[in-house]
C-alpha cells in the first residue's frame, strides 16, 4: 500500500514539471554560454578570415575582392621574418620557464622547510598584469639607469651599459626574460601537482635497488609525469605563439620590426596601418600553423579525459 | 635482490640519523631525501627564487625612491630614505581614479557574469548526455586557442557596428567569453564530484532541475564557484590590449590607462609607474594568496588526472 502511494507520488512530481525533455533542458543551460561565444569568437574569426581576400580599410566603407593577392603578399614580404621571430620568443618563452618551474617544482616537493609560503611567493610574477610585468621589465633593462646594466656590469659579463630595448637580440632577450619571468609560476604549480601523485614506493623501491637521484628522475618521475610535462609544453607554446601584451609595452615590436610576431603584427597592421585586408591574410596564415597545435592539444585532453 | 643497500654517491651519503637534528627529520620524513638533493633544492630555490623576487623587490624600492635619487647609475639598491610621494602623487591624479572605477566595474561585472554563465554550461556538460555534448565540450576547450589578436580586429569592427565601442558591454562580453573556456572547464570538474544520487534524491523529493542547480548543486561547489568568479576578475582586472582597442578614455581600465599616462613621456616618472603599477597588482595577488588553497586545486583539477 505504502508503496503503490510512493510510486504514484514519484510519478506525478516526476513528471510534472518536466514540459521540456531532458535534452532540451541541457542545451538551454549550455545556451548563453554557445551564444556568447559564436558572437565573440567564431563570427568574428570567420569575418577576420574572410578580409584575407579583400582589400579594406577599417576607416572607410566598402571593400572589394582581391582573391589571394594579400596572401601572396604576406608570403613573399615579411612572413618568413615574423615566423622566424615568433619561433624564438615562442621557444624561448616555453624552453626556460618549463626548466626554472621544474627546478623549483622538484626543490619545493622536497619538503624543504618554509615550502607552502615559498610556493605562494613565487607565484607573485604569475599574478602580476602582464602590463606590470612590462613596465617593471622596461625599468629594469633602462639603459641609463637600469639595474640590469649595474649588475651586469659588476659581475663583469659586459663592459659598459647596454642599451637593452634599443637594439635586436638584446630587444629579444628583453621580452623573452620578462615573459619567462611571468610565465615560471604556472608551470611550477602544475609540475609540483603533477609531483605529488607520483607514488613514494616507486622511489623508495628503486633507492632500494641503487638508483641514484638523477637516475630515479629520468626512470621514475619523468615518466610518471609524462602527461603533465607534455600538457604544460604544448599549452605554454600555443599561448606564447599569440602573446601580445608584454612585447607590445615593452618593445612596441622593434627596433626595426625585430621582436615583432604575428600577434603585435596583426595588430599593427590593422590599428595603425588600417589594412584589414592584409591582417586579415596574416591572421589566415597564423590560424592555420595555430589550427595544427589545437588539433594535438584537443586529442592530448580527449587522451587524459579517458 | 636482497634488501642491501647500494649506496650511490648522489643519495646515501650517511644515514639521517647522523646528519639532521630531530626537527630536520621530521620535515624530511623521506629516507631518499639525501643531503645532496637537499642542497641542490636549496641552490635551486635560491637561484631560481632569486630570479622570481629581486624584480619584485625593485618594484618596491623604487616605488619608495625619493624622485632626486631614481636617475642615477649605478642604481642606489636601497634608498637613502623612504619616501612615498610617488603614492601621493598618485592620489592627486584624478585621471587614475577614472581608470581604477572602470577596472572595478568591468572586473566584478565579469566575474559575475562568468560564473553564471559557465555554471550553467558546466552543468549541462557534467550531468547531462546528448548528442553533440562532447563535440560543444571540446569546440570550447579549443576556442580558448584562436588569437585574440586577430579576433580583435573583428570584434572591433562588429562593435563599431552595434555602437558598443567605448561601453563597458563590450568589454564585459569579451573579456566574460574568453573565461569561459577554464571556468567551465574547472566547474565541470566540481560537479563530475558530486554524486547523481543527490540528484535524484531531490528530484524525487519533487524539486525542479533549475531548483535542483539553484539549491544543492551550486551551494555545493562554492569553492568552484568562487575559483572562477576570482579567475574571470582576474582576466577582467589584467587584460590591456581588448581594454585599449575597445574603450577610449573615459572607460578604460587600469592597465591601458597606466600605459597612456606613464608610457612614451619624455623622462617616465618610474617611482610613481612603479607605486601605480604595486597597487594595480594589490587585489589580485591579495585575493589569490588569500584562496590559494581553492585555485591550485581549480587549476590543476583538470590537468593531473591524465
Amino acid at each position: 500500500m505504502t508503496f503503490t502511494l510512493n510510486r504514484e507520488q514519484n510519478i506525478t512530481k516526476d513528471t510534472k514539471p518536466r514540459r521540456i525533455s531532458d535534452g532540451m533542458f541541457a542545451v538551454l543551460l549550455a545556451a548563453p554560454g554557445l551564444a556568447l561565444l559564436l558572437a565573440v569568437v567564431v563570427y568574428p574569426l570567420v569575418t577576420a578570415l574572410v578580409t584575407a581576400f579583400f582589400k579594406q580599410s577599417l576607416v572607410l566603407p566598402g571593400r572589394e575582392f582581391v582573391g589571394l593577392q594579400n596572401i601572396v603578399d604576406i608570403l613573399t614580404g615579411d612572413f618568413a621574418r615574423l615566423l622566424g621571430q615568433t619561433l624564438v620568443f615562442t621557444l624561448g618563452t616555453t624552453i626556460f620557464p618549463f626548466i626554472i618551474g621544474m627546478a623549483l617544482a622538484l626543490a619545493l616537493n622536497t619538503r624543504i622547510p618554509g615550502g607552502k609560503t615559498l610556493r605562494g611567493l613565487m607565484l607573485l610574477p604569475w599574478l602580476i598584469p602582464g602590463v606590470v610585468v612590462s613596465f617593471l621589465w622596461m625599468w629594469i633593462f633602462n639603459a641609463n639607469y637600469g639595474v640590469m646594466n649595474a649588475l651586469l656590469q659588476a659581475l663583469g659579463v659586459i663592459s659598459e651599459p647596454q642599451a637593452w630595448l634599443a637594439q635586436p637580440t638584446t630587444a629579444m632577450i628583453a621580452v623573452i626574460v620578462a615573459k619567462t619571468w611571468q610565465s615560471f609560476p604556472w608551470m611550477m604549480v602544475m609540475l609540483l601537482a603533477g609531483l605529488q601523485t607520483v607514488p613514494k614506493e616507486l622511489h623508495e623501491a628503486a633507492e632500494i635497488d641503487g638508483a641514484g637521484t638523477i637516475r630515479r628522475f629520468f626512470s621514475i618521475t619523468v615518466p610518471q609525469i609524462r602527461g603533465i610535462i607534455g600538457l604544460v609544453l604544448l599549452l605554454e607554446f600555443i599561448w606564447n605563439f599569440q602573446h601580445f601584451d608584454i612585447i607590445y609595452v615593452l618593445t612596441g615590436g622593434g627596433p626595426a620590426g625585430s621582436t615583432q610576431t604575428f600577434a603585435t603584427a596583426v595588430y599593427d597592421t590593422a590599428f595603425h596601418g588600417f589594412d584589414l585586408g592584409h591582417a586579415g591574410a596574416l591572421g589566415l596564415l597564423w590560424m592555420i600553423l595555430l589550427m595544427g597545435l589545437v588539433v594535438v592539444y584537443v586529442r592530448f585532453s580527449e587522451k587524459g579525459e579517458k | 635482490m636482497t634488501l642491501t643497500e647500494l649506496p650511490t654517491p648522489a643519495t646515501t651519503t650517511e644515514t639521517p640519523m647522523s646528519t639532521a637534528t630531530p626537527r630536520q627529520r621530521r620535515a624530511n620524513p623521506l629516507r631518499s631525501e639525501s643531503r645532496g638533493v637537499r642542497i641542490s633544492a636549496w641552490i635551486a630555490v635560491i637561484i631560481c627564487g632569486g630570479f622570481a623576487l629581486l624584480p619584485i623587490y625593485w618594484l618596491l624600492a623604487t616605488s619608495l625612491t625619493p624622485r632626486t635619487e631614481v636617475f642615477a647609475f649605478p642604481p642606489r639598491l636601497w634608498p637613502s630614505e623612504i619616501s612615498f610621494e610617488a603614492y601621493a602623487s598618485l592620489v592627486n591624479n584624478p585621471t587614475l581614479f577614472t581608470y581604477l572605477g572602470n577596472s572595478v566595474i568591468v572586473s566584478v561585472v565579469t566575474a559575475v557574469l562568468s560564473v553564471l554563465v559557465s555554471a550553467y554550461m558546466g552543468y549541462s556538460f557534467s550531468k547531462f548526455r546528448y548528442r553533440g555534448r562532447r563535440s560543444l565540450m571540446y569546440f570550447v576547450l579549443a576556442s580558448q586557442m584562436f588569437p585574440q589578436a586577430l579576433l580583435l580586429v573583428t570584434l572591433y569592427t562588429v562593435f563599431a557596428a552595434y555602437n558598443l565601442l567605448n561601453t563597458y558591454t563590450a568589454l564585459v562580453l569579451s573579456f566574460t567569453t574568453f573565461t569561459l573556456p577554464l571556468c567551465v572547464w574547472m566547474l565541470k570538474g566540481f560537479f563530475d564530484t558530486i554524486p547523481d544520487e543527490l540528484i535524484e534524491a531531490a528530484r524525487v523529493d519533487g524539486a525542479s532541475r533549475l531548483r535542483i542547480i539553484h539549491s544543492i548543486i551550486l551551494p555545493l561547489s562554492a569553492p568552484g564557484l568562487i575559483a572562477a568568479g576570482l579567475f574571470a576578475f582576474v582576466r577582467g582586472w589584467n587584460d590591456f590590449v581588448f581594454a585599449l582597442t575597445l574603450a577610449g578614455p573615459d572607460k578604460q581600465t587600469l592597465p591601458p590607462g597606466l600605459v597612456n599616462t606613464y608610457i612614451g613621456e619624455a623622462s617616465t616618472a618610474w617611482p610613481e609607474l612603479m607605486a601605480a603599477s604595486l597597487v594595480v597588482s594589490l587585489p589580485v595577488a591579495i585575493a589569490f594568496i588569500a584562496l590559494q588553497r581553492f585555485l591550485v586545486g581549480g587549476m590543476t583539477a583538470g590537468a593531473v588526472k591524465g
